[in-house]
């Protein structure tokens, strides 16, 4: 864990500016959460993690997002180690000098966040990647593709082989369910709409027949946050989160040298809303559906 | 007013040390903490009790920076911007119990009970924190005229007296404050300016090498720096770092 090689405030410039870059990135996730909570069925909010999961542009942020959290959590723990190893022989009396909780915390709160992020990433992110199962969602011009429609036009007009009729068959087996469910909801293969809420048993049919099967984050959202121990575990996390921000920011713009008393009083105000606004913002979802929803 | 002391004691650099219990009685509330300690010396002299405590100290006006002792928690004690020298027995509650601890840092090794080896420090100092002068005439006083503001930072700086408080009260013996204190006392002024950039760089290395921790802005050093230095002398330090870096000339 040691590199000697960099030196100490280089390391702590790094964390500092990743550091940075990672508060941006929780505003962009909030204001995404907070769609959840608009009275219109989950359309903004499947809208806009839609774009995050299929934009190109931000596919590449998403290398970046990975890149800088695993910087800033090797680097953190490098630093942290130096900082054990520094003083080999503990006082026996606990300090008593004046400093905040915050700044004395700052590798819990962050193993905090870690762990949350840990079992978010099981949640979320690796439904995404296929390796836990979710709920999913597909649009439902995918579904009556093109390609189907044709093959349709032709059994019905006895243009298929008996061979490809049979085969044809099997696949429109395969796509009923989901499709029943599309009609049920009044859905029909011209609206480009969403069919949601659709379990993993409903989609590995769809498997090489259909694309564009989505997770739809949006009804896994509602689940688990209807789940109290979830949700009440979540709050804490995020108050633990915001302990870390509220001194992250400021001890950022410490670590790049901008320290003046012109600003000093700005910078600690702002980093105590930034740090309210990111936790109450992210806490007031699990808060509604919990009791109102 | 009378004490119990709980005091650190270890032979030697090797041995292994503990806490000794100590009462002092009939202590005047004017008393200094170091006197308090040299009666407390006496009598296990005459009495023959043990070997006398072994602390550091030499001016005991506060501007030396040899004593420091961790004293119920908080280096130098329990009041702001004093050494322990200047700490008085009034500050105590009468019959308390003071734990007296030696700074503890990888780079400052006990040498003998409250004895630390604080010879990291001037590594430090000698890594780059001097002004390179060739012999010559004593220049006028006026031929560099330094603005007033420039001159009442670099001197609020140059107040530290290297006493080891920093290291002592930060939770990771981060030393960056002495540092930074060396590193912008001579930066502000132009005379320190020719050799800033080499001079950040050498004694960051140094400190690096040294074995301290690093600073994760807790400002424990600033809260329990006797002189009182600031931790905008830190970002400072950082500044003069990232310039020297990003301007580095080879």
């Amino acid at each position: 864990m040691n590199l000697p090689k960099i030196a100490s405030i280089s390391k702590k410039i790094v964390v500092a500016c990743v550091g940075l870059f990672l508060l941006l990135f929780l505003l962009v996730h909030l204001g995404i959460n907070l769609c959840l909570l608009r009275p219109d069925d989950g359309a903004w909010f499947i809208a806009a993690s839609n774009f995050m999961g299929t934009n190109y542009i931000v596919k590449v942020f998403e290398v970046v997002l990975f890149a800088v959290l695993f910087i800033h959590i090797i680097l953190t723990i490098a630093l942290q180690i130096q900082n054990w190893k520094a003083r080999p022989v503990r006082y026996s009396q606990p300090s008593r000098s004046k400093t905040s909780a915050g700044s004395k915390t700052m590798i819990w709160t962050g193993g905090l966040v870690l762990c949350f992020l840990v079992l978010h990433f099981a949640n979320f992110y690796f439904v995404k990647l296929g390796w836990v199962e979710g709920k999913y969602m597909i649009k439902t011009e995918e579904l009556f593709s093109t390609e189907l429609q044709n093959e349709y036009m032709a059994a019905t007009q006895g243009k298929l082989s008996e061979e490809e009729t049979a085969e044809f068959q099997t696949k429109m087996e395969k796509i009923n369910a989901v499709a029943v469910k599309a009609e049920a909801e009044g859905l029909s293969s011209s609206d480009m709409k969403w069919i949601l809420n659709l379990s993993a048993e409903d989609v590995e049919p769809l498997e090489g027949i259909v694309e564009g099967v989505e997770p739809d984050f949006y009804h896994m959202s509602y689940e688990l946050f209807q789940n109290k121990a979830y949700s009440i575990i979540y709050i804490i996390l995020f108050i633990a989160l915001a302990i870390h921000l509220v001194h992250a920011m400021q001890s950022a713009f410490q670590t790049l040298g901008l320290n003046h008393n012109k600003y000093n009083k700005f910078i600690e105000g702002f980093s105590w809303i930034y740090a309210i606004v990111i936790a109450v913002g992210f806490a007031i979802i699990p808060i509604y559906i919990m009791f109102f929803v | 007013m009378n004490f119990t002391l709980k005091i650190w004691r270890q032979e030697n650099a090797k041995a292994k040390g503990r806490f000794e219990t100590y009462k002092v009685e009939n202590i005047s509330s004017d008393c200094s903490f170091l006197e308090m300690l040299d009666i407390l010396n006496e009598s296990l002299i005459s009495n023959k009790i043990a070997h006398p405590v072994c602390f550091d100290n030499d001016c005991r006006e506060g501007i030396c920076g040899m004593c420091g002792l961790y004293i119920n928690g908080r280096p130098h004690g329990n009041d702001d911007g004093v050494t322990t020298c200047q700490l008085h027995m009034r500050k105590f509650k009468d019959g308390e119990t003071i734990w007296i601890e030696p700074w503890r840092a990888k780079a400052f090794p006990v040498i003998r009970d409250l004895v630390v080896d604080r010879t990291a420090y001037d590594k430090i100092i000698q890594a780059g924190g001097y002004v390179s002068v060739s012999t010559g005439g004593v220049p006028d006083a006026n031929s560099i005229l330094i603005p007033k503001d420039k001159a009442d930072k670099a001197m609020d700086a140059a107040e530290c007296i290297g006493c080891g408080a920093c290291v002592a009260a930060c939770k990771n013996a981060s030393a960056m404050l002495f540092v930074s204190a060396k590193v912008s006392h001579l930066a502000l002024l132009p005379q320190g300016k020719v050799e800033a950039a080499n001079r950040v760089q050498k004694m960051v290395e140094k400190m690096d090498e040294l074995g301290f921790g690093n600073c994760t802005n807790t400002y424990a050093c600033e809260a329990e720096c006797p002189k009182l230095i600031k931790r905008s002398n830190i970002a400072r330090l950082n500044r003069e770092w990232i310039c020297a870096r990003v301007g580095k000339e080879k």
